[in-house]
């Protein structure tokens, strides 16, 4: 009865820096509060390398790169303003993509289809299949000029290979039973190509075609730094002659920008064009 | 015996080539299965029995031999006879319903009336609710209950079974034995059902084939069952068979 108060008061407030950290872990784990703290840290960090000069003069600011992002749509570089090279990059992505994924899915479907088409493209493929399509740039060069169609060139370089893998190997791994039941039901082998082969090869060959799309990124700006007259990876190159970082740290906001659209959108369409996969996933 | 069987096996035969060995899976196999008769084949693994049951659907030749119904040698699959997978062989990407309303597409029947004939069994199967569900999101017992449909959608006159409820759980499967039954008293079919489960054997069975426990296949004994359906596990009369059956396996192992 003397002294009961201060005990329970102290008690009382051990308890409540329990529940105030309870909170406050709770807060933390949080994924979207973590993914706050974490881009912070990474422009702070950033900031820190470029207003303390780390690396000299070369680390704009991001301010910097906004402004200077803002001046390239409006003042043309080269005769054209950020957007057309914007355009012009992605234009030669298509156009080697989709190359690069009629011809490679074909051929894949061919060699999983046939195996004496295997046995005479095999060699060859398995071959040049570990050559880093960048390898090609400057034969590339020389063979196609510094127009258009090197940079297609190198794209469908970079483009083909998993296109010819996954079509192959997605067709290869198809359960044989299930032709079964097409054949017991009564199926015509067209209907065992249409009822099995394309619907149970279109998700390898899809996770094909998305490996094939962001490596045929990577080409365009690896051909573009060589020789180009236009495209992100020439802006690039340019804000390296003419010594302005803000310029390249552009580019390379631009590239990483485009890329994670096109990662969203594939994602999507994924989603879309495959629902029972779509399941599987959230499930 | 005067009736022509439904379908005749007459002196099938197989052997498969396997690193340049000549391995026998069936030797000389003689069946003839009645109209809307149930007949059980049983036997353990790597007896020959699934051999067998492809061999009549025609997915295999025999070696030498021939397997007829209705007096026609059969030459190749058909839609006249269905066949059940032993690992449901589902398409994951279509739904409950467009698995089982494949048969009905493939022969071109139209749309609303393959729904039609897939709904009903769907229901039959015990599935309504589920016709947009897909096959991931289904049980084992559920899925083999697709499977089934999707054969008898195709309206075949025999069914054929392949160790259909091998990969359920004990209660599952005799819960799925159960509604087989069911099934096949609302809708009777000539049916050839392969299992290595000696209950399940009697509880199906109008008629229980027992093969050789070693390669190649072969017909050890028949068992006629004339126990009334549904048939109770507990019967004194299913636990006689059950013991016979059991002491005659025994012997092979």
């Amino acid at each position: 009865m003397s002294t009961p108060a201060e005990p329970k008061s102290r008690f009382s407030i051990v308890r409540s820096c329990i529940t105030m950290w309870g909170i406050v872990r709770a807060i933390l784990k949080n994924r979207f509060v973590l993914y706050v703290i974490s881009v912070v840290c990474f422009l702070y960090v950033w900031d820190f390398i470029a207003v303390h000069r780390v690396f000299g003069s070369y680390m704009p600011r991001l301010v910097e790169v906004i402004s200077k992002l803002g001046s390239m749509m409006a003042e043309p570089l080269a005769t054209k303003t950020l957007l057309e090279h914007v355009w012009a990059s992605l234009s030669r992505v298509l156009i080697g993509f989709l190359l690069a994924v009629v011809t490679g899915v074909a051929l894949g479907l061919f060699m999983a289809l046939n195996r004496h088409v295997n046995a005479f493209v095999r060699p060859v493929f398995d071959l040049l299949k570990p050559m880093p399509p960048i390898a090609w740039i400057s034969l590339s060069i020389l063979w196609f000029g510094i127009g258009e169609t090197s940079k297609v060139f190198i794209i469908w370089v970079g483009a083909v290979v998993p296109c010819v893998i996954n079509a192959y190997n997605g067709i290869r791994l198809i359960d044989p039973e299930l032709y079964d039941v097409v054949r017991m039901l009564g199926g015509k082998p067209r209907d065992e190509a249409v009822e099995v082969v394309m619907p149970a090869a279109f998700p390898a060959i899809f996770a094909g075609i998305q490996i094939s799309l962001s490596s045929a990124w990577a080409c365009v700006v690896a051909a573009e730094l060589v020789a180009a007259r236009s495209g992100i990876g020439f802006i690039i190159n340019l804000g390296m002659n003419l010594s302005e970082p803000s310029m390249i740290v552009g580019g390379m906001a631009i590239i990483a920008l485009i890329a994670w659209v096109i990662a969203l959108s594939v994602e999507w369409l994924e989603r879309w064009l495959c629902p029972w996969k779509r399941e599987l996933l959230n499930g | 015996m005067g009736k022509k069987p439904k379908i005749a096996c007459e002196g099938v035969t197989k052997s498969f080539l396997r690193d340049m060995k000549t391995i026998p899976v069936l030797d000389t196999f003689d069946l003839s299965v009645q109209e809307n008769e149930f007949v059980v084949i049983l036997g353990p693994g790597q007896s020959g029995k699934t051999t067998l049951l492809r061999i009549i659907a025609g997915l295999e030749t025999s070696s030498s031999g021939r397997v007829l119904m209705d007096g026609n040698v059969v030459t190749g699959p058909g839609q006249e006879r269905g066949l059940v997978f032993q690992r449901y062989m589902l398409f994951p990407w279509k739904t409950v319903m467009g698995n089982v309303e494949l048969g009905p597409k493939l022969r071109g029947v139209p749309k609303k009336d393959r729904r039609e004939i897939a709904s009903h069994y769907v229901n039959l199967v015990g599935l309504s609710g589920f016709e947009n569900a897909y096959p991931h999101q289904l049980s084992g017992g559920m899925k083999q209950r697709v499977g089934i449909a999707r054969a008898y959608a195709n309206k075949p006159e025999v069914m054929l079974l392949d160790e259909p409820f091998g990969q359920l759980d004990a209660q599952t499967r005799y819960f799925m034995a159960k509604e087989t039954t069911r099934i096949w008293e609302t809708e009777k079919r000539t049916v050839i059902f392969v299992t290595n489960n000696i209950e399940e054997a009697i509880f199906l069975g109008d008629r229980i084939i027992t093969l050789d426990g070693k390669l190649p296949g072969r017909i050890k004994s028949t068992f006629r069952v004339d126990l009334p359906r549904p048939r109770e596990h507990i019967d004194a009369d299913f636990l006689e068979l059950r013991r016979v059956i059991t002491e005659e396996t025994r012997l092979l192992l």
